[in-house]
């Protein structure tokens, strides 16, 4: 043997990097979806026992069998009155504030709970297995035990169906993360009520799922697109800045929101939003409408959909079965150019059905509802005062985000050159997993803050606790603050620093390259102002007479009007003036400080070696 | 400190002309958005450093950087005790040059296989968990299905378009699949090490009787890296070091006793010839096994003697075993003669050896001397023939030009 070599030691496993247990649990009315934090940090949506990422929130009961997820809502075709669904959006809701439904049930229906005063609740039937033989100690027989199940009816609160259903989203993520989950984030329409958070959070305690933030829908966008990854894989010339605005629209199933985030270097704040009662139901309604159109015209078979007449149940299932399938003809749409098929077995009568519908067609019967976001958008924009050539980026939520025909109908309307989340299957920007994975960011994000000093406690308490909703509110920039540097024409080269729409206090820094004079002084001249933004709307022809203006479109000149932006000169706040080191060029580094009262504080200074000393200016609070 | 924006604009130089103007001293911001009018949504490490700079730091910037520098060195320091450089072993990452890259993996017998897994600093001395440390690292870098995917080369050819052409780009792979074989047996391993191939390249130089006659052979640098070099092949260990010039008796007997029984684990069965494949004779089988086993035999017997005549060099050229032959001598003079006369006899001894090394030194002193000079008359000459040749060269080019 060589002389090193030892016997006795046992050989160590390697163990990669692990980070910590946390996931992140999108909870909607309709779909859910869990994240957890994959090897190299990054957020990833993971599947649950099924194969599936969009978990669909419903449970059923069949026999002694209960369902959960995509399973479940299978059974809406023939099992519907024991299966749950939209039970989120119940959660906390006394049963007199729920308003009535507007057509037939397609599921369980909701009633008064048995006992307890003005609770809602489901009634299904369950069959209650067989009790054990009973263990006797004398020796003679003991009566038979029944060995058949027997039919019980079962009741349950939408708390209870929250319960079962998010103890089984942990218990996927456990099973994904082989550990316990140690911290969880989950997200939390933003409408709603403070008992209803208390509702749908108690809920997750009851499931285990150790709860640490209840994230509302557009913080959870923000965590994802202010994360480092956020910008990966962008092209090269698309402008996507530290500091921008950006408009998120999330379609949800029955509802859909549309928010204007101002994105400031990771800090965000929501500036408007709203929401619309369209969202992709309403387009499931059209689509089934089109095909049972198709179905009737094909086999001479009646067929009513959506809603279905209630004393058909053929209809009913028919109904049903087409909203299964019309799931995967809108994945196909949302994935590839070509058709996409719809096929059902024994729609109606014994009669199958396959027919096809192609993207033109689609976004035919879609239009109405592309329109109504889109022109929600426009009514968001103008109400915040914002143009649409201000929008930094697009984010899209939600699976229907993904369809092509609404991003091309929005864009029509927003003009910008971003957009994110039009691609389905993992990637960055998939408008379907952006929520979680947005979660299960904060939730490592809230793991990983230190806890030692009192300090550190205080943090926590803030973010976690009540007081953080003081602390959130915040003063804001309502101009934007930039530097001129001087020309020899008209005007100079203005380079934005301090956007508008900015939280106080902040800092920014600002590095830019400046050419110094062949001859005379060398010297780097610039002026902090604050300016105006606006746009100019410009027919064709007319020349640029305004003194300063970026020309950042780019588009050719049509018949049409075109928008620029334009930028005029409100209030000189302070000049400054350096002597560079450079020969041709001097790098300058420009910091922006705007304190919490208003008060400016700017300094330049050359960067490199013999640098002169820094140039300041403090323009005190107004 | 703040992200820095570059903004990538052509920023023309200040005209000579432009004073720059003072701002008016009663310009101010214009009011921000009142305290309410905006909630955060509280997400991100930046909210985070938000909260911090209005909480702790009374909104001061440097205050929080300070601080959060603080935060970043304390992490850094958990971290590195957490997880100490996300332990490899000692195993490192070794260059792979090109020539261990285009290892045929059908010469498997000649290759460096501590090389071939990075571990040619390690050598005999990697224990097993650093290979097999060392095996994954390079498994997972070098894995084909990875490589398939990653670098296949690109076609001109219309026809091989899409055909991956990368077909031999496990070859290196199957060498470290060989090398961990060997090392992760440890009676192979025993076997490779004994012929470790930069082993023999150091006995090939090993100092032979004319070199430890010579004057100037430094005996314990030369032998005590030589005894190290062999001492890995000890059945027993830890192996007594060759020790210093003022080693005492018990010390110096007790190393060649120990080198006079060295018990070597080392074998030859590594340089076996093979059994000729295609014969399925069992006499030919039979012979050479046998003519293997006899030169396994004589290679063992000749490591033997070699160690051997090893030892008894460095005995023969031990300035120690003079010294205590001397001391003995002495001993046994001072028994008889009684202890008073050992002082001065010390004494004079010590005095005679400074002045035979003042004698010595003075010799090489004048030797380098000499050598110098010459080497300085001849650079001297060689400068001067240059100088000739090229006054030579410049009169010769003048000539062609006038």
């Amino acid at each position: 043997m060589s002389k090193t070599a030892t016997g006795t030691s046992t050989p160590s496993a390697i163990e990669f990097n692990s980070f910590a247990p946390v996931v992140g649990i999108n909870f909607g009315n309709s779909y859910a979806s869990i994240a957890v934090l994959g090897k190299d940090g990054n957020a990833e949506c993971i599947a649950n026992e099924d194969g599936e990422r969009q978990i669909a929130c419903a449970i059923s009961f069949h026999g002694e069998e209960t369902y959960i997820g995509n399973q479940a809502k299978a059974q809406l075709v023939k099992n519907s009155a024991n299966t749950i669904t939209n039970f989120r959006n119940l959660l906390g809701l006394s049963y007199s504030s729920i308003p009535p439904l507007s057509s037939p049930p397609t599921s369980a229906p909701i009633i008064q709970h048995p006992t307890q005063p003005d609770v809602p609740a489901y009634r299904v039937s369950v069959l209650e297995p067989a009790p054990a033989p009973l263990k006797s100690n004398v020796n003679t027989p003991a009566a038979t035990p029944r060995s058949e199940p027997v039919q019980t009816t079962r009741v349950l609160t939408p708390a209870d169906a929250a319960t079962i259903f998010l103890k089984s989203l942990l218990t996927s993520a456990e099973a994904f993360l082989g550990k316990k989950v140690e911290a969880a984030v989950l997200t939390v329409p933003s409408w709603m009520s403070p008992a209803q958070r208390a509702a749908l959070a108690s809920a997750a305690k009851d499931a285990g799922i150790p709860v640490t933030q209840l994230l509302e829908e557009a913080a959870a966008v923000a965590s994802t697109t202010s994360h480092t990854t956020w910008t990966d894989g962008v092209e090269e010339g698309t402008e996507i800045g530290a500091d921008r605005s950006q408009l998120v629209v999330d379609v949800g199933a029955t509802s859909s929101t549309i928010s204007l985030l101002s994105v400031r270097q990771g800090l965000s704040y929501v500036i408007a939003s709203s929401t619309i009662p369209q969202g992709a139901n309403a387009i499931d309604d059209k689509l089934i409408k089109h095909f049972a159109a198709d179905f009737t015209k094909k086999t001479k078979i009646p067929l009513q959909v959506a809603p279905a007449p209630a004393s058909s149940v053929a209809d009913q299932r028919a109904e049903a079965r087409l909203r299964l399938a019309i799931e995967h003809t809108k994945r196909t749409l949302s994935a590839s150019p070509g058709a996409a098929t719809c096929s059902v077995e024994s729609l109606k009568d014994g009669f199958d059905y396959t027919g096809s519908i192609n993207r033109m067609r689609f976004d035919m019967v879609a239009a109405p509802v592309y329109t109504a976001i889109a022109s929600a958008v426009v009514e968001l924009l103008a109400s915040a005062g914002v143009d649409s050539k201000e929008v930094g980026e697009i984010v899209y939520v939600g699976g229907t985000g993904s369809l092509p025909g609404l991003d091309e109908r929005v864009q029509g309307e927003v003009v910008t050159p971003f957009s994110r989340g039009i691609v389905q299957g993992g990637g960055i920007g998939d408008p379907t997993t952006i929520l979680a994975r947005g979660s299960a960011i904060q939730a490592a994000m809230l793991a990983g803050l230190p806890s030692g000093t009192a300090e550190d406690k205080e943090l926590h308490d803030v973010i976690l606790g009540e007081k953080g909703e003081q602390v959130n509110k915040v003063k804001a920039t309502t101009r934007t603050i930039g530097v001129l540097f001087p020309t020899r024409e008209l005007g100079g080269v203005f380079v934005p620093v301090v956007q508008k729409e900015t939280a106080l206090p902040t800092r920014r820094v600002v590095q830019v390259e400046v050419a110094l004079p062949a001859e005379g002084e060398k010297r780097v001249c610039l002026e902090v102002w604050e300016v105006k933004e606006g746009i100019r709307i410009e027919k064709i022809k007319a020349e640029p007479t305004t003194p300063i203006d970026e020309d950042e479109d780019e588009e050719e000149e049509e018949e049409e009007e075109v928008k620029h932006k334009v930028i005029s000169k409100e209030i000189l706040l302070g000049a400054l003036q350096i002597a560079a080191k450079g020969a041709k060029k001097a790098v300058v580094q420009v910091q922006v400080v705007v304190g919490i009262e208003g008060e400016v504080d700017v300094e330049v200074k050359e960067v490199g070696e013999g640098a002169g000393e820094p140039q300041r200016v403090h323009v005190p609070a107004p | 400190m703040a992200a820095i924006q570059t903004v990538n604009v052509a920023i023309p130089a200040v005209p000579s002309s432009y004073t720059t103007p003072s701002a008016p001293s009663t310009s101010r911001l214009s009011p921000p958005h009142p305290s309410g009018h905006r909630t955060l949504l509280p997400v991100g490490p930046a909210y985070v450093n938000h909260l911090r700079l209005s909480l702790h730091h009374a909104h001061n910037f440097s205050s929080l950087d300070k601080h959060l520098e603080a935060e970043r060195e304390r992490l850094a320091a958990i971290n590195a005790v957490a997880n100490p450089e996300v332990d490899d072993l000692g195993v490192g990452s070794e260059d792979e040059d090109e020539e261990v890259l285009s290892l045929d993996p059908k010469e498997w017998k000649k290759h460096d296989y501590y090389k071939v897994l990075g571990l040619s600093h390690l050598r005999h001395r990697a224990t097993p968990e650093q290979i097999k440390w060392a095996n994954r690292k390079k498994v997972l870098k070098h894995h084909p299905d990875k490589k398939a995917a990653s670098a296949a080369p690109p076609s001109d050819s219309a026809f091989l378009a899409g055909v991956n052409l990368n077909t031999n780009d496990d070859a290196f792979f199957k060498c470290i699949a060989k090398a961990y074989e060997v090392l992760s047996n440890p009676e192979k391993r025993r076997q490779f090490d004994s012929v470790d191939p930069t082993f023999i390249d150091m006995e090939e130089d090993l100092p032979s009787e004319k070199e430890v006659k010579s004057k100037n052979f430094d005996f314990f640098k030369t032998f005590t890296h030589v005894f190290d070099l062999y001492s890995r092949f000890s059945k027993a260990q830890p192996v007594p070091g060759l020790g210093h010039i003022d080693s005492t008796k018990e010390e110096v007997e007790g190393f060649y006793d120990f080198w006079y029984n060295f018990d070597s684990w080392r074998s030859f069965e590594w340089l076996d010839k093979e059994v000729n494949e295609g014969s399925d004779s069992r006499d030919d089988k039979r012979y050479t096994e046998k003519k293997n086993k006899t030169e396994r035999a004589r290679r063992k017997k000749e490591d033997i003697a070699k160690v051997r005549g090893l030892v008894d060099l460095a005995l023969s050229a031990d300035p120690r075993i003079k010294r205590i032959k001397q001391q003995e001598k002495e001993a046994r003079e001072a028994k008889k003669k009684g202890v008073s006369k050992t002082g001065p006899v010390k004494k004079s001894k010590a005095e005679e050896e400074a002045e035979k090394k003042k004698l010595e030194e003075e010799a090489r002193a004048k030797e380098e001397a000499e050598a110098a000079a010459r080497a300085e008359a001849k650079k001297a000459k060689a400068a001067a023939a240059n100088a000739a040749k090229k006054a030579r060269r410049q009169q010769r080019a003048a000539e062609e030009g006038a």
